[in-house]
């Protein structure tokens, strides 16, 4: 956005030969330059490489009222020109307290960077693959201690129990836990209507809505209850795991605990972790009711009344159903408060790093819930559970 | 409070009955002082006496609970819209931190500005950048990002992204702490070059004795207790002449300390 100027300035370039005067009047900042800069540095590329080497270049600034730092960097611009292509260049009627401004730039050929001096390397295609694997590699070790030492800090959680930090595991389990759930409820309840309806069009073809309870809760209670939930709890906790514990390292929080002798996995990722694998299966179970109960609101649009609705659902579910289910979140709650803490204790330097932690954790967590999934679905396909 | 004599010369920044705080908190109340074109003036006082707040009221970064800052005649308190950018255009802020944008290196660090209000193109702006850059001394580093440079080098690029409009007034709060004596003393010289050539007026707000003594044409202190101006001038001539003992111990480096002080304290304490 341009800001009011009331300044002008002005170049008037006359060049003969192999001489050239460039008259400057007015006031020299980097407002007034805008467009003049470049029309001058034009005039003076077209004289250099028809006149060669031997150009002489005078720039008169008895009429400069002011110049400031972009006025002087244009004069240097003007400068470096004039000595890489050989030439020279003389200020005339220059104000004595520009002098030293002008002559602190020595040698003015280090303001204009070569492409060897670029501090990033560009690396080729290959290098890149080869890095990206390296750094996939490094990832994947880093992971595996890191969940070497939450079982150790499990291990030592349930021979001193008293030693974990209990008042920040219920601050966290309430902020995962119970401050999700109204979004928890809503999207159950929507998934349930959404389910409800969707399988009533299919199953009214054949006439058979009644069945519309058996499909709805068994996909719930199996797979759609946990799966939402972790979905949710990546999106809300893991992201704000890797958030507070990034924001720890970046202030050198985490340092002063280790510098302090506290572990920080005891400190900050246990007390995490132990929330997780708390509040996934209720809040899992806590979204299987609501969806259920939400199916059944829908198919009284269908007639099916809440009580037929009710004992389909009794009989179709068995306890086996739900545990599946709940096993599932338990090992969803362990991926999300893991990826959460991990990705923050991984976070770099800067603000930057902080948003790329929280980043990594959704989409890490997400996947890992995925992954899980198939993999619990692939079991249950094998042994029936 | 103590006034040392002062040559008169046009009022850059008037700041008129500034009461500074948050809600019931009053940090400072009734300041009245102005900072003369072209000079460098100085924000000194202990740790807490609101010496940050001051400026971030002077910048307009906080509304006071009451009174003006004039910036060459307009209030930054009142101003708003269009007004207000272009006093904001006026003047560049270092931040005690440096509060550099992690995710752009040195130069576009720089440069940005430049991008923002000027119609120049981006070899042009590069050029300016680089030479900001030159003068903090931070030129083989343009590439880098904030967090792969050391936090004195993160406050001389903070320094040169102040400067890169040119503009006529520069606020540095904590300049030269973390630095180095040789930087230090580089970067004083830096101050007083931009300042006694462009005319350019310096607000600082420091504690390092040194700098204030190469560097200030004025100061002010400001007192906890008081909660306002305790001393005002020259501070060569407020170290001899101070009849205010917290002055002069400040100037002194708390060589004359009063019998109460903690250091007798500490001296006392059983073995």
């Amino acid at each position: 956005m341009p800001i009011n100027d009331n300044h002008n300035a002005l170049a008037d370039w006359q060049s003969e030969g192999v001489r050239a005067t460039l008259k400057l009047t007015g006031h020299f900042n980097a407002h007034t330059l805008g467009g003049l800069w470049s029309t001058t540095r034009n005039d003076q590329t077209v004289w250099l490489s028809s006149n060669g080497a031997s150009c002489q270049l005078s720039i008169d600034l008895a009429q400069v009222s002011y110049l400031d730092g972009a006025g002087i960097a244009f004069i240097i611009d003007l400068k470096h020109a004039q000595e890489a292509a050989g030439g020279s260049l003389t200020l005339l009627n220059l104000d004595k307290r520009y002098e030293p401004l002008i002559n602190q730039y020595q040698p003015v050929k280090n303001l204009f960077p070569t492409d060897e001096s670029d501090h990033h390397d560009s690396t080729n295609l290959i290098e890149r693959v080869g890095k990206g694997m390296y750094e996939l590699a490094e990832d994947a070790k880093l992971q595996t201690v890191f969940v070497g030492q939450i079982a150790s800090s499990i291990g030592w959680a349930i021979r001193y129990p008293r030693q974990v930090r209990w008042n920040d595991f219920i601050n966290v389990a309430v902020e995962a836990g119970v401050a999700a759930l109204p979004i928890v409820s809503l999207v159950a309840f929507l998934i349930g209507v959404i389910l409800a309806f969707q399988s009533a069009i299919g199953l009214k073809q054949f006439g058979a809505e009644t069945f519309v309870a058996n499909l709805v809760s068994l996909s719930i209670f199996r797979e759609l209850g946990p799966l939402m939930t972790a979905i949710l709890l990546a999106g809300r906790s893991s992201a704000a795991f890797a958030a507070e514990i990034g924001t720890m390292t970046v202030n050198n929080e985490v340092d002063a605990l280790v510098t302090g002798g506290i572990d920080p996995i005891r400190f900050l990722v246990l007390p995490r972790m132990l929330a997780g694998l708390l509040v996934a299966p209720i809040l899992s179970l806590f979204s299987d009711l609501i969806g259920v109960f939400a199916a059944s609101l829908t198919m009284l649009a269908y007639q099916i009344p809440f009580v037929t609705f009710y004992e389909a659902v009794l009989k179709t579910i068995h306890v086996n159903d739900i545990m599946s289910g709940l096993t599932k979140s338990l090992l969803f709650g362990l991926i999300i408060a893991g990826v959460g803490c991990l990705r923050g204790m991984q976070t770099g330097t800067g603000a930057a790093a902080v948003g790329l932690s929280a980043t990594r954790a959704v989409v890490s967590s997400l996947i890992l819930i995925v992954v899980v999934d198939g993999l619990f679905a692939y079991i249950s396909y094998k042994t029936g559970f | 409070m103590t006034t040392s004599p002062t040559a008169t010369a046009e009022n850059m920044i008037e700041v008129k009955d500034l009461t500074v705080g948050y809600g019931s908190n009053i940090v400072l109340q009734n300041l009245n002082f102005s900072v003369k074109r072209g000079e460098v003036f100085v924000i000194l006082g202990g740790s807490g006496c609101g010496k940050s707040s001051l400026l971030k009221n002077m910048i307009g970064l906080y509304d006071p609970p009451k009174g003006s800052v004039l910036i060459e005649g307009q209030d930054i308190v009142t101003a708003a819209g269009t007004e207000r950018q272009n006093i904001l255009t006026r003047f560049g802020v270092m931040y005690q931190q440096g509060a550099l944008f992690g995710s752009m290196s040195l130069l576009e660090n720089v440069r940005l500005f430049l991008e923002e209000y000027t119609q120049l193109s981006e070899d042009e702006m590069s050029l300016i950048a680089r030479c900001k850059l030159d003068l903090v001394g931070l030129l083989p580093f343009e590439a880098f990002m904030p967090s792969e440079i050391s936090g004195g080098m993160q406050k001389r690029a903070a320094i040169a992204r102040a400067m890169a409009l040119d503009p006529d007034i520069l606020f540095l709060d904590e300049p030269s702490a973390g630095l180095d004596p040789i930087t230090s003393a580089e970067l004083d010289q830096t101050i007083l070059s931009i300042s006694r050539n462009l005319g350019i007026t310096f607000v600082v707000v420091t504690h390092e004795l040194p700098s204030i003594y190469t560097i200030a044409d004025r100061i002010i202190m400001l007192d906890k207790d008081t909660k306002g101006i305790i001393a005002e001038g020259d501070p060569r001539w407020l170290r001899e002449h101070s009849d205010n003992p917290q002055v002069r111990r400040f100037f002194n480096r708390g060589a004359d300390v009063a019998p109460e002080s903690d250091n007798l304290k500490l001296a006392t304490l059983p073995a």
